[in-house]
């Protein structure tokens, strides 16, 4: 079918109007970061940067604890998605195999997790952990982002497991593969789409979060990026050169995370299986 | 290898019976197809042999073993899957190798197994290549290689041949037929396709509405069938079967049948219990291929005015009234070219009619 000119056009648009939304402020975010103190604040702000300077982030990295958030970030969220993933493929599995009693009224209502505002379960959470000695603790944030990605990830998982023909895991079992030795073996391989999609929600969910962050860490060596920096970037003005730098360097891991689990995002997985 | 026996074995999901209670045997070595048309529930009976369904009701043994309740992979059978079902990520190799890996087979003799496997089925040229990059008929071959390795007691084959083109699927046909003699293995199959029955089985069940309506030789099914469905199931152009009325018996305790559709008056069909009560109407069935075209010597017994011929290069086939329910298709012999309007005189032979009452069930 071949497309009128107007038509392209009109597509062209408004595909640029689009573009230009989502990586407008991006670019403005990481190319202020260069820019000096001045022309951040210029009454017009320029698109092409005129100026050029590491001033920012060496002040970012030589005199703030910006290295030590970083480091905390990466093990929290590290730590988040691989316990996420570790608990939601078996559990996702076991939602999408087992036949037991309440399956369906228990598969919906791992979601009602979601129904409360994080604010809501935040002050009984606290006393909690402040018993259990967790509070100031990386892993107090830890248990909470997995608490908050699992019935996501649990949802999605099971809904890739059943993505997959089930001839493919009925030949398995007529093979004798034991469910464990068949999940290892065979499903986790052809959800790795799923995985790697469950995987970046839940290291992206623990790397923004605030709410938790705040409240349950201390101590300024323990806290995380989002928490840290908002203490960095000052409380009475606001250093927007510092701002820029750290923002453009909190997204580096998630691109890299992005980059790494990203090619895992490859279609026909299960091509030649059947058919 | 081993007999398989299924007694009273049934199957329901919830309040709908999809298998009546009912009973077979597959001696070893022999090739069982179960035959019958979409949904009639042949794919359902296999997989309870297999284990990957539960039969509500009876008991399935193999080699003299109660299996009604164990693992599929603790009843010593392998299956092919109408879609292959190989494990996408994995080599041929791989895929052939799994089941002996996880039966705990030490890895010389895997190796050993899947190369034997692979040179009975052409495949050693593609042990490193993953299922996607191989052709349908190369991924069955694969599929077959996988049951092959692990020497099961029986073989389940489910309708292995439908996805492949119908070139293929006469080529795979006569490999499996040659692999059920070169391996002496025991198998049951299950297709819709009345022609892969009839080539490959030593014994069909056909089965409708999951009941056994016949079992038997190809050979005797097709000759000596129990009723119209059996009759029109197998054999292909499918069996003429037409309104009769039945006006009684002669000396030779034969029917004497009145045909409207063929024109015919008070024909002499036998009758396979020659002392049953006859009722007063039935069905008439004769085969395509038993028309004998008299070509203007003799006598016919018929003649149908021709409306449509359909060449296949091999035969061709007169259909006298192509839109009609009770429209007669019958065999001419090759290069005979008749025109539509054409009037052909038919002779047929007594013993290679049938005649069935009103219930279908054969006379």
């Amino acid at each position: 079918m071949r497309r009128s000119r107007t038509w392209t056009l009109i597509l062209a648009a408004g595909l640029a109007f689009f573009v230009a939304l989502v990586g407008l402020p991006f670019w403005w975010v990481v190319s202020g970061s260069f820019k000096l103190p001045q022309e951040i604040i210029a009454r017009v702000p320029t698109m092409i940067p005129r100026s050029f300077t590491w001033q920012h982030y060496d002040r970012l990295l030589s005199s703030s604890d910006y290295g030590t958030y970083l480091v905390n970030s990466l093990i929290v969220s590290s730590l988040s998605a691989l316990i996420t993933l570790m608990l939601a493929i078996p559990a996702g599995y076991a939602f999408f195999r087992l036949r037991f009693r309440g399956r369906e009224a228990l598969y919906r209502a791992i979601l009602l997790a979601y129904a409360f505002p994080s604010i809501v379960v935040l002050i009984p959470l606290f006393t909690m952990f402040a018993r259990m000695g967790l509070v100031d603790t990386r892993l107090s944030l830890v248990i909470v982002n997995v608490a908050f990605a699992l019935p996501f990830a649990i949802w999605m998982l099971r809904s890739f497991f059943g993505s997959i023909p089930k001839e493919i895991e009925e030949a398995a079992r007529l093979d004798g593969g034991p469910p464990l030795t068949v999940l290892w073996r065979i499903m986790i391989p052809l959800t790795a789409p799923g995985i790697a999609a469950v995987a970046i929600f839940a290291f992206v969910t623990s790397w923004t979060e605030y709410v938790f962050a705040s409240v349950m860490i201390l101590s300024d060596a323990r806290r995380t990026i989002p928490v840290g920096f908002s203490g960095i970037i000052g409380q009475y003005q606001v250093d927007w050169g510092l701002l820029l730098a750290g923002a453009s360097l909190a997204v580096v891991p998630v691109v890299i995370v992005f980059a790494l689990i990203g090619r895992w995002f490859v279609t026909g997985l299960t091509e030649g299986a059947v058919k | 290898m081993a007999v398989t026996e299924l007694r009273q074995v049934e199957k329901s999901f919830g309040a709908v019976r999809v298998i009546e209670p009912l009973d077979l045997t597959v001696q070893s070595g022999e090739f069982v197809v179960i035959v019958g048309p979409s949904g009639c529930g042949k794919s359902t009976l296999l997989r309870m042999v297999a284990g990957l369904e539960e039969a509500s009701g009876g008991s399935i043994a193999i080699g003299g073993v109660d299996v009604t309740r164990k693992e599929p992979s603790e009843r010593g059978v392998a299956m092919v899957f109408q879609t292959y079902a190989l494990y996408p990520h994995m080599t041929v190799r791989q895929n052939m190798a799994f089941g002996l890996e996880m039966a705990g087979i030490a890895r010389s003799e895997r190796e050993e197994r899947v190369l034997k496997a692979a040179r009975t089925l052409r495949l050693e040229d593609y042990l490193d290549r993953k299922p996607r990059q191989l052709s349908g008929g190369q991924r069955q071959r694969v599929a077959i290689g996988r049951t092959i390795v692990r020497e099961p007691k029986l073989f389940l084959f489910d309708e292995p041949l439908s996805n492949l083109d119908a070139e293929l699927r006469v080529q795979m046909r006569l490999e499996i037929a040659k692999l059920h003699r070169t391996l002496d293995a025991t198998i049951l199959y299950v297709t819709h396709d009345q022609v892969e029955a009839m080539t490959l089985a030593t014994r069909i069940v056909v089965l409708r509405e999951g009941r056994i309506e016949q079992i038997g030789s190809p050979g005797a099914l097709y000759a000596d069938p129990d009723n119209t469905f059996v009759a029109g199931f197998i054999g292909s152009p499918k069996m003429n079967l037409l309104p009769c009325r039945i006006s009684g018996r002669d000396d030779a305790d034969r029917a004497l049948v009145d045909v409207p559709a063929l024109g015919l008056k008070r024909y002499r069909v036998r009758l396979r219990d020659p002392s049953a009560a006859l009722p007063q109407t039935g069905t008439f069935g004769v085969r395509p291929e038993d028309f004998v075209a008299t070509g203007g010597d003799g006598p016919a017994d018929l003649t149908l005015a021709c409306e449509l011929v359909e060449n296949l290069g091999s035969s061709v086939f007169l259909y006298n009234a192509a839109s009609r329910d009770d429209a007669v298709v019958a065999e001419l012999p090759r290069g005979t070219h008749p025109a539509p309007g054409d009037a052909i005189g038919f002779r047929i032979c007594e013993s290679t009619c049938y005649l069935f009452g009103d219930k279908g069930g054969r006379l």
